[in-house]
């Protein structure tokens, strides 16, 4: 019995050790990349996208490992009715994830005197510099298109 | 708000969120939401060649000068020049942009045209307008910005296939402002009945009935209420717009306003921006009064002028297609006496040519028009457009016919050539041909061809 329990807590820990990794990264991602938005020109915006899109495109959604960092005043891409919000929905599908600083958040709201609402797919974190540290320090390439 | 109201209002904020830039209404002072500039400068340049034979007119009181038509505008010093036609820089965006939905959009002329030669100006603002985007299925525009009308005039003008605009746009849309309709000028008709001696006190004073300002550049100052909506593969869009009616970079003179009112509905065939691939079909009419000076009893008077239009346009692969019949009831541009080159002096020594005015009368015509590319940088034109001007007396009647041959080369997305050949014929069908009152359909024959080329720079 003992060893039966032994068994299941590490069974258990393998598959939430999984489930933490699958919301993550990809697993079997060969190439982990962090891409940088914060201009307010919208050129970069449309850019940032692209170059995520190459990404998809060369090495396969399987295979590679996109975030996008939006913080300042690049997190304009990740407010909700954004003109680039079909592209941001399809880049998502094929895994991208999008992630949005909490600092820039506060300072908005404060700038525009309420909290703006951000699509679906942005995940606030607490500041997008550290995420970005965050993650090239686990291997990630830092791009600024 | 019941759920029905609700439901609507959900729905046209989805479509209008969707159909953000998309045509002529969206593309000239609407932003993309949270993807626009503070401030995004642009502009275009315009050098042109335009010639032609330099015709002198065969009848009239101002028989064997140069007709009008056949003098290149604005000078109206040549008969083949070079001209900068277009010089325009603006800067648009949404000024502080984490507020997406006020834009505005500020555009400036520098070249050379009926903007700044009419309007004795340097530099002429265009555009400068504010458009706000908080009710869904209403946006709202104020300043000076293009009319929701004719589709030669509310297009942007560096994707139009031409040189010159159609007789029927020119004439009927591209708005001329005068003080008077061109009947009495310094006090006494222009025109004296047989055996009456004219005044000899008279003598050219240059002021004769001439443009009093800036031509109207198929824009007014006002407000409009407007937006887009898609549905499926359409897109419908409605303006409505509260206007002076008095032109550009000026007040109104009189208290009556001009009132547009605008509906287009477009089958989407793909891409985007100006040259976006559709057919579209549009209607749309513009009301409103003139303030003038005439001869007869009524004196300074309000006079009517009604517009209205409907038309299409096509765009798919190699092939693009355009049509457009328009009325005009009430004032109309009426020309210039015998022909003239305006404020010239008739051979009789005793009167200026003037710009005449119908002031209660109709007009009608269209314009056809084909574009094909036979190499993707090389797109062959054809035009054909008439207009009947002054259709409500036989003698008054003239009609005007043109054919255009056309050719643009695309050295790249933003720098094209546009080469011009423009046969173009008068006539005045109520009046005889030859003999004894022919005098108007031998003045009609003077018009020559006109030549021109132009190069386009977009920045």
């Amino acid at each position: 019995m003992k060893r039966l329990n032994i068994l299941l807590m590490l069974i258990l820990s393998l598959t939430s050790l999984n489930l933490l990794a699958e919301t993550t990264s990809k697993p079997f991602a060969e190439k982990k990349v962090v891409l940088q938005i914060s201009d307010p020109n919208p050129f970069k915006q449309t850019l940032v996208l692209n170059v995520a899109n190459n990404l998809i495109k060369h090495y396969g959604p399987d295979k590679v490992d996109v975030e996008i960092v939006a913080f300042g005043p690049g997190l304009r891409l990740l407010m909700d009715g954004n003109a680039n919000q079909k592209r941001i929905s399809g880049l998502s599908n094929n895994g991208v994830r999008f992630a949005a600083c909490k600092n820039t958040i506060a300072a908005f709201s404060k700038n525009l005197g309420h909290t703006p609402k951000l699509v679906k797919q942005a995940t606030p974190v607490s500041a997008g510099v550290v995420r970005i540290i965050d993650l090239t320090s686990e291997g990630y390439t830092l791009v600024k298109p | 708000m019941n759920i029905k109201k609700a439901t609507i209002l959900a729905g046209l904020t989805l479509m209008s969120t969707q159909a953000y830039a998309a045509n002529w209404l969206a593309l000239q002072g609407t932003e993309k939401p949270n993807a626009s500039a503070r401030a995004k400068v642009w502009g275009f340049v315009q050098p042109e060649y335009q010639k032609t034979d330099g015709g002198e007119l065969k009848a009239g009181p101002f028989s064997g000068q140069i007709m009008s038509p056949n003098v290149i505008r604005p000078d109206n010093t040549s008969t083949e020049t070079f001209n900068i036609r277009r010089a325009r820089i603006g800067v648009r965006g949404t000024g502080f942009p984490l507020d997406d939905k006020v834009n505005y959009f500020l555009l400036a002329e520098m070249g050379h045209n009926g903007i700044t030669k009419l309007g004795k100006t340097g530099v002429a603002l265009t555009d400068a307008s504010i458009t706000l985007n908080h009710i869904p299925g209403a946006r709202v525009r104020v300043g000076q910005f293009k009319t929701p009308t004719a589709e030669e005039g509310l297009q942007a003008i560096h994707v139009f296939n031409y040189v010159n605009f159609t007789n029927v746009t020119n004439q009927m849309m591209l708005e001329r402002y005068t003080d008077g309709d061109g009947s009495e000028v310094n006090g006494q008709p222009e025109f004296l009945a047989d055996g009456v001696t004219p005044n000899p006190k008279w003598k050219p004073t240059g002021r004769f009935n001439g443009i009093n300002g800036s031509v109207g550049a198929f824009r007014d100052q006002g407000i409009q209420v407007f937006d887009t909506f898609k549905v499926n593969k359409w897109e419908h869009s409605y303006a409505v717009m509260y206007g002076n009616g008095n032109g550009i970079n000026r007040e109104d003179n009189n208290n009556d306003k001009d009132t547009y009112v605008y509906w287009s509905s477009e089958l989407l065939f793909g891409g985007k921006g100006a040259r976006r691939q559709g057919l579209k079909m549009f209607a749309w009419n513009q009301s409103g009064t003139r303030t003038l000076t005439t001869s007869d009893a009524k004196g300074k008077g309000d006079y009517d002028r009604t517009r209205n239009g409907l038309g299409l346009t096509f765009l798919k692969g190699k092939y693009r297609a355009a049509a457009e019949y328009m009325t005009a009831d009430g004032m109309i541009f009426n020309g210039s006496d015998g022909g003239a080159i305006p404020g010239s002096t008739n051979n009789a020594g005793d009167a200026q040519a003037d710009i005449n005015v119908l002031t209660e009368d109709k007009a009608d015509g269209y314009y056809i028009d084909f574009g094909y590319k036979i190499i993707p940088k090389l797109e062959l034109d054809l035009r054909y457009d008439v207009l009947n001007r002054g259709t409500e007396t036989t003698a008054g009647e003239r009609t005007f016919e043109t054919i255009t041959v056309g050719a643009q080369y695309f050295f790249n997305k933003k720098s094209r050539m546009t080469f011009n050949y423009e046969i173009r014929d008068q006539d005045a069908p109520g009046v005889p041909q030859s003999g004894a009152g022919s005098a108007p359909n031998q003045i009609a024959d003077s018009l020559d061809d006109l030549l021109s080329l132009q190069l386009l720079v977009i920045f």
